[in-house]
């Protein structure tokens, strides 16, 4: 077993008989979706059940009283402490391994007590390379250039344009703080109006990169830095604040993968500067997966950084299921790798030239679906995840249950995974699943095409929900009743 | 339930403010008294505490509990010093629209409630404001425009403090800017947790979480409900939807830019309004402050009562609650 793995074909049996219990703890499945099938032993711990029961390799504990969750860490930490997870761990014996999609020093502690190491660098290390002022310094030393930018405390909006006149940024800006997704952390502001709606985002949060607005189109590429060298996987457009998805302006709600996303000198940047980002990162102490999101100039097609994450994302499952993940191995089996601590040699230059063969890339997207009215209720009834078949009409039925999303013949089906559950309340932006289909869904003007937009419309079709109750306090137009002086 | 609301309005400690006292005190006096007297602040302490910490307030307190008639426990129980422990519930957030205007729900059990508007103009300082504990207030607003607001901030630890209604009685007496109210949440003692928003006519604003055993932290906070930070008292969050009920809010300030009626009405329904009236945490009101105008405005699902600091009329209201409804959070 302590053999060097030499090559991918060895990697691969070496996970097909991994006998180390591995875990992806997480709300969903979703983001490792399929990699229980290219590594042995590995389970899903999760807090929604998507699947009904019938994911072979999915646990889902009984609902037991619990904090209110505040974050995805809160959940893990709640699943962390469940007698049923613990129980199922314990049964299975050995030496656990748990990765996650977020964690933070409590989820740290408990895995110490679960005796469980931790597949990911230090939660202290990932908080700070996720800080965005930090990923523009990490991407200045890589010489990975970021949008026109200046950091600074921000005190009101005059104060915000006194910076940037001397920065010469223009007052059509995009601010972040330090820390946070896209859509949530992003403020677009051109005047004192859409300055005051995110006030309190923005005063007293600390260091704001303020950012120059370009007119770029978003795009994400995932990569794993390994010891030895960076992979990386492709880049794929990004699907932003299409409000039929989603209600945050500027918010992600999907991505597409196909071969030509790009043109060819694009992607070919994209791919080296992430290569040089990850080596940089590895200095920096990091390693394992990470994504980056690049802004891409429409005119001039300059590609600036935008955003690091240090972890697996929300774009994860699109990269882990592109042809060439079937062809080689799926771009997290070479996380695991890295973590297991066993020897491997790969030729990572050779594994790069071959992904970036389009060739290698098939052509998928996935849509996010979240509530987009300004509405409140319970859901009552929510299609089930499965394959979904599109009539000639435009109209969808539910055709099977499925759990691969690889299942999608044609691009008359799609894999529909369920988020929202019956009895919980449908709020504006709450998810209601994930839709992933073969083929595009935006133009090449990157609107949704018109496929997509029947896919959502047939989806939310399916969604019903009963009306909260609404007392009927007041009134009392009453005469005056008494009055006491 | 049928609460008797009522608007009074009187310029100087007089017979009005005496004939609440007299007509309030039996129930505050058991509620107060509810452990022993023993257990609250004797009287030379409590004195000490209002002198130590809002000194200009002590001439009105003598004045008071001249008018309470003067006994040891009036005072004591006027002092606010150490009170007993007592929860609410409560949203309230800022509108990001171009005039400041801060927008409350007070849920609570309208068993133990003032369902009292007082206006004073006390210490020549013109007030107006939800009464509680006959000179504290739950909310309101002054004169130089400065509106302010408490929700419970979910902790159970009590310390030596001042119950946080007559803090906030305090700030509106002696403060006009959202700066200066900043500086009084944080050097004044609570004896609970609280966070109180304070808005001022030039739309600055602050959040103070205040807390017994901690430092108070000021935030640039537009919304409260109850919590801090962090939820710490799971139960009582859970119980209150307080995490949904601050996503809610902060997504009615950041996607949409509502019109200030759109959002006044989102205070009226479900996930903000609660009818948990029998559980003690049902909406009774909804305040709506505009500190520009010097006015505040009571909202009901079915009634609305516009009340003016400079043009206020006393006025009453029959508001009925409606205990046994079904939850709107389950």
């Amino acid at each position: 077993m302590s053999a060097e793995l030499k090559n991918i074909s060895e990697i691969r049996r070496h996970f097909h008989r991994n006998e180390d219990p591995i875990y992806f703890i997480s709300a969903t499945n979703f983001n490792l979706l399929g990699l229980d099938e290219w590594c042995k032993n590995f389970k899903f711990i999760s807090y929604i059940d998507c699947y009904g029961g019938k994911h072979p390799n999915t646990f889902v504990p009984s609902e037991q009283p619990h904090a209110e969750f505040q974050s995805i860490e809160d959940i893990n930490n709640y699943l962390l402490q469940h007698k049923e997870v613990i129980d199922l761990i314990k049964r299975r014996g050995g030496k656990p391994k748990f990765v996650f999609l977020m964690f933070d020093a409590e989820t740290e502690r408990l895995s110490k007590e679960l005796g469980a190491d931790v597949w990911f660098p230090k939660a202290k290390l990932r908080q700070k390379m996720d800080n965005k002022i930090e990923t523009v310094r990490i991407g200045n030393k890589a010489g990975v250039p970021s949008v026109p930018n200046t950091l600074s405390v921000v005190e009101n909006y005059e104060h915000l344009k006194e910076i940037c006149d001397k920065a010469g940024l223009g007052h059509d800006l995009v601010l972040q703080s330090a820390y946070g997704d896209s859509g949530h952390t992003t403020f677009f502001i051109k005047s004192e109006a859409d300055f005051r709606r995110h006030e309190h985002e923005i005063v007293g949060e600390g260091e704001i990169k303020i950012m120059k607005r370009i007119d770029c189109r978003g795009s994400a590429i995932e990569a794993c830095a390994t010891k030895e060298g960076t992979i990386v996987g492709p880049l794929m457009t990004e699907l932003v604040g299409f409000k039929e998805l989603t209600p945050y302006r500027g918010g992600w709600c999907g991505n597409e993968i196909f071969a030509t996303a790009f043109p060819p000198k694009v992607r070919q940047k994209a791919r080296e500067l992430t290569f040089k980002f990850g080596e940089q990162l590895r200095k920096e102490g990091y390693r394992g997966y990470f994504e980056l999101d690049f802004l891409i100039d429409k005119k001039t097609g300059d590609i600036w950084l935008g955003e690091l994450n240090p972890r697996i994302t929300g774009c994860s499952s699109m990269t882990n299921h592109a042809a060439f993940a079937h062809a080689d191995a799926p771009l997290f089996l070479f996380h695991l790798l890295e973590f297991s601590k066993k020897k491997f040699k790969l030729d990572v230059d050779e594994l790069n030239s071959r992904w970036a063969d389009p060739k290698m890339i098939d052509s998928w997207s996935q849509m996010v679906i979240k509530h987009t009215e300004d509405t409140v209720d319970i859901a009552t009834a929510v299609p089930e995840t499965g394959i979904y078949r599109m009539r000639d009409d435009g109209s969808i039925d539910f055709n099977r249950f499925d759990y691969h999303r690889r299942a999608v013949g044609s691009e008359n089906e799609a894999f529909f995974l369920r988020i929202l559950q019956p009895g919980d309340y449908r709020y504006e932006g709450a998810d209601i699943g994930i839709l992933v289909t073969r083929g595009r869904s935006m133009t090449n003007g990157f609107k949704l095409n018109e496929r997509g937009k029947r896919w959502i419309h047939g989806i939310k079709k399916g969604v019903h929900g009963r009306p909260m109750p609404t007392a009927e306090a007041g009134p009392a137009l009453a005469d005056p009743a008494f009055k006491i002086m | 339930m049928e609460l008797n609301w009522r608007a009074i309005s009187e310029d100087e400690p007089g017979p009005k403010w005496a004939g609440l006292f007299h007509e309030y005190w039996p129930d505050y006096h058991r509620w107060w008294a509810r452990e022993g007297p023993e257990a609250r602040p004797g009287f030379l302490d409590s004195h000490k505490a209002l002198r130590a910490h809002m000194p200009e307030l002590l001439p009105l307190y003598d004045q008071l509990c001249e008018l309470a008639g003067g006994t040891d426990h009036a005072a004591r129980f006027l002092s606010f010093y150490c009170p007993p422990p007592y929860l609410s519930s409560c949203s309230q957030a800022i509108w990001p629209g171009a005039e400041p205007v801060l927008v409350r729900n007070y849920d609570y059990s309208p068993k133990a409630f003032d369902s009292l508007t007082l206006r004073t103009n006390w210490q020549g300082r013109a007030v107006m404001g939800t009464s509680d504990g006959l000179w504290g207030l739950v909310d309101g607003i002054n004169d130089a425009g400065l509106a302010v607001s408490l929700t419970f901030g979910g902790r159970r630890v009590v310390g030596d403090g001042f119950g946080v209604p007559l803090i906030l009685r305090y700030v509106l007496q002696t403060c006009e800017t959202a700066a200066e109210a900043g500086r009084v949440l944080a050097r004044v003692p609570t004896h609970m947790s609280y966070n109180v928003t304070v808005v001022d006519a030039q739309r600055k604003f602050l959040t103070a979480l205040m807390a017994p055993d901690r430092k108070t932290t000021i935030t640039h906070q537009a919304v409260a409900t109850n919590h801090q930070e962090r939820v710490e008292w799971a139960s009582h969050a859970r119980f209150t939807a307080t995490v949904e009920r601050e996503r809610y809010l902060l997504q009615r300030l950041t996607l949409h830019v509502d019109p200030e009626e759109k959002f006044i009405n989102a205070f009226l329904r479900p996930p903000l309004y609660s009818s948990r009236f029998d559980e003690g945490f049902g909406t009774l009101y909804t305040a709506v402050y505009r500190p520009q105008r010097l006015q505040m405005e009571m909202c009901w699902p079915r009634a609305r009562w516009p009340l003016n600091l400079h043009d206020f009329h006393e006025d009453t209201r029959v508001i009925y609650t409606p205990e046994g409804s079904p939850s709107a959070a389950e």
